[in-house]
C-alpha cells in the first residue's frame, strides 16, 4: 500500500485526476453563463423592484394624498405634500409626491400601508445613474413608472362606499350624493 | 558592400517576420486563455467585442494604449520607466535563435543563408538562459522601484523563486546537451531527426523524460504562471510586481509574460520534441515542401505546450511560498542532478 502510494506521488496522480476532470468539462462544454444584457433571467412574480404610483383606467390618480405611507417607511424615503382637490373641499391628493431612491431598502412596508393600492412595486431593477440626484423621483415620473410597468389598470368604480369615495381624488363627475 | 546590404536586408526581414508572428500569438493567446479557461470553468469568456468575442485583443491594447501613464509618487523614475522594457525586450529576444523550420541553406543574390532560423549561434542554449535571468533583473526591478510594499513583496519573491528554478531548467537541459554534443538550438533538431523515437524524450539510450518533466515545472514557475504566481500572487500582494503600473508599461510586463510562454514551449519543443521533426517519418512532405509540414508540426508541438500551460493553470490552484522552495530545492535539484548523472553514464557507454 506505501508502495502504491509512492508511485501515485512520483506520476503526479493526484495532480493527473484534477487535469482529467477539467479536460472533461472542456470536453462536455455546457455553459451555465446568462448572456445578461442580452438575455435576461426571468424574475418571480412577487419581486420587489422598483416602486411605482398607480392610476385608475380613467387615468386619475389613486393616491389620496394621507400620509400612511411616509409614516410607514422605516428609511424616509417618502415625502408627500397632501392638499385639497381645487372645487372639491372633501377630497384631498398628493400634490407633491417626493421618493429619494438612494435610501429606498425595497421592503415594500409602504405598499402595505397604502389604503387605496396608490403603491406599487415594478420588475424594473436597472436603474444606475451617472447623476445621484436623478433617484430623487417626484410624482410624474413614479406615475409614469406606474404606467409602464402596469399597462393594465384598476376600474375605477362609479359608486363606491361613501368612506372610500371621500378618499378618493379627481372625481369631477361624481354623481351627487342623494340624501 | 552589396553582399553586406543584402545580408541586412534578408535578417531584418527575417526578424520583422518571426516578431510579427511572435506578437500576433502573444494577441490570440490573450484571447485563448481566457476562451480555454472559461470553457474548462462551464463559463463563456469574453463574448462582447466581435463575433464570440474574437475581438477582444484589440479591445484590450486599444484600452491599454489610450489610458492613463501614472508613475507613483515617490518611485525611482528611471528605473520605474526601464524595467517594463528590461522585461519585453529579453522575452523577445530570444526566438533569434529558435529554429522554426528545417536547417536549410538557401542562396539569395549570392548569400548563402538559413531562412528558418534569425541566427543559428553555436552557443543558442546558454543565450536563452542568459536573457531569460536579465528578464528576472526587470521583474525585481520594477518591483522595488514602484515604492509600495506590494510591489516590493512581490519583486522579492519573484528574485528568490527565478534563482531556484533557473538552476531546475539548467540542469535539465544538460542530459539533452551530453546526448547532443552541441549548444546550438539547430544541431540539437538535427539530432532528433527521423520519428519520434529520436527524440530526446523518448530516445535511447537514455529518455530524458523525467528532464523533460523538470523543465516542464520549473519553466511554469519561471514564467510566473499559476501554480507558481507567487510574484503576482492577486488573493495576497493586489498584482505583486506591477501592481503600480498602468497603461503601456503595464502591456509591458502582460506581453513579455505571454511572450515568454511561448519561447519556454519553443525551446522545450526544440530540446525535447523533435523541433520540426514529424512523428512519423511518412507525415512529411518530400523533397522542397518538407519546410511546410517543419513549421506545421513545430507549430502543433508549441501550441499542445501552451495549451498545457492553460489547463495546468486552470486545474491547479498557487502554492505556499514554502511549498514552493521545498519543492524546487528539495525535489527537482535531486532528480535533474541525477538526471544528469544517469545520462552521462549512459552517454558514456553507448556512445
Amino acid at each position: 500500500m506505501k508502495i502504491k502510494a509512492w508511485f501515485r506521488t512520483l506520476i503526479f496522480y493526484e495532480i493527473l485526476v484534477g487535469m482529467k476532470q477539467t479536460m472533461k468539462h472542456l470536453l462536455k462544454y455546457r455553459p451555465i453563463t446568462l448572456e445578461y444584457p442580452h438575455v435576461k433571467k426571468p424574475l418571480p412574480s412577487n419581486y420587489r423592484g422598483m416602486l411605482a404610483l398607480l392610476r385608475y383606467d380613467d387615468d386619475t390618480e389613486k393616491c389620496v394624498g394621507c400620509d400612511l405611507c411616509e409614516a410607514a417607511c422605516p428609511s424616509r424615503v417618502i415625502r408627500v405634500v397632501s392638499a385639497e382637490v381645487p372645487g372639491e373641499p372633501t377630497k384631498r391628493y398628493a400634490k407633491e409626491f417626493y421618493m429619494d431612491m438612494t435610501r429606498c431598502l425595497f421592503c415594500g412596508m409602504c405598499v402595505q400601508a397604502c389604503p387605496v393600492d396608490a403603491l406599487a412595486m415594478t420588475q424594473e431593477f436597472e436603474w444606475a445613474v451617472s447623476n445621484k440626484r436623478d433617484l430623487d423621483l417626484n410624482k410624474e415620473q413614479l406615475l409614469a413608472i406606474g404606467d409602464r410597468a402596469f399597462p393594465v389598470k384598476e376600474k375605477r368604480l362609479e359608486f363606491q362606499h361613501p368612506n372610500v369615495a371621500y378618499f378618493n381624488v379627481s372625481f369631477k363627475d361624481i354623481p351627487e350624493k342623494e340624501f | 558592400m552589396n553582399e553586406v546590404v543584402v545580408r541586412l536586408a534578408l535578417t531584418v526581414s527575417q526578424i520583422a517576420v518571426v516578431m510579427g508572428v511572435v506578437l500576433l500569438t502573444v494577441a490570440l493567446l490573450t484571447l485563448m486563455e481566457r476562451k480555454v479557461l472559461s470553457w474548462m470553468q462551464d463559463r463563456m469568456g469574453p463574448m462582447e467585442v466581435g463575433p464570440y468575442g474574437i475581438l477582444q485583443p484589440v479591445a484590450d491594447g486599444l484600452k491599454l494604449f489610450f489610458k492613463e501613464d501614472i508613475i507613483p509618487a515617490g518611485a525611482n523614475k528611471i528605473m520605474f520607466s526601464m524595467a517594463p522594457i528590461l522585461v519585453l525586450v529579453p522575452a523577445l529576444i530570444g526566438f533569434a535563435v529558435i529554429p522554426f523550420g528545417p536547417s536549410w541553406n538557401v542562396e539569395v543574390f549570392g548569400v548563402q543563408f538559413k531562412p528558418f532560423v534569425v541566427s543559428d549561434l553555436n552557443i543558442g542554449v546558454l543565450y536563452i538562459l542568459a536573457f531569460t535571468s536579465i528578464g528576472a533583473y526587470g521583474i525585481i526591478l520594477g518591483g522595488w522601484s514602484s515604492n509600495s510594499k506590494y510591489s516590493l513583496l512581490g519583486g522579492l519573491r519573484a528574485a528568490a523563486q527565478l534563482i531556484s528554478y533557473e538552476l531546475n531548467v539548467g540542469l535539465a537541459i544538460v542530459g539533452v546537451l551530453l546526448l547532443s554534443g552541441s549548444l546550438s538550438l539547430v544541431t540539437i533538431t538535427e539530432g532528433q531527426l527521423g520519428g519520434f523515437w529520436n527524440w530526446y524524450a523518448f530516445a535511447p539510450p537514455f529518455p530524458q523524460f523525467v528532464a523533460f518533466v523538470v523543465f516542464l515545472i520549473a519553466s511554469i514557475a519561471e514564467t510566473n504562471r499559476i501554480p507558481f504566481d507567487l510574484p503576482e500572487a492577486e488573493s495576497e500582494l493586489v498584482a505583486g510586481f506591477f501592481t503600480e503600473y498602468s497603461g503601456m508599461r503595464f502591456a509591458f510586463f502582460f506581453l513579455a509574460e505571454y511572450a515568454n510562454m511561448i519561447l519556454v514551449s519553443c525551446v522545450a519543443t526544440v530540446l525535447f520534441f523533435g523541433g520540426w521533426d514529424a512523428p512519423l517519418p511518412i507525415l512529411q512532405a518530400p523533397g522542397d515542401l518538407a519546410w511546410v509540414t517543419g513549421i506545421m508540426w513545430f507549430s502543433l508541438k508549441v501550441a499542445f505546450f501552451l495549451f498545457l500551460f492553460f489547463w495546468i493553470r486552470a486545474t491547479l490552484p498557487r502554492l505556499r511560498y514554502d511549498q514552493l522552495m521545498r519543492f524546487g530545492w528539495k525535489v527537482l535539484l535531486p532528480i535533474a542532478l541525477g538526471n544528469v548523472v544517469i545520462t552521462s553514464i549512459m552517454a558514456y557507454i553507448f556512445h
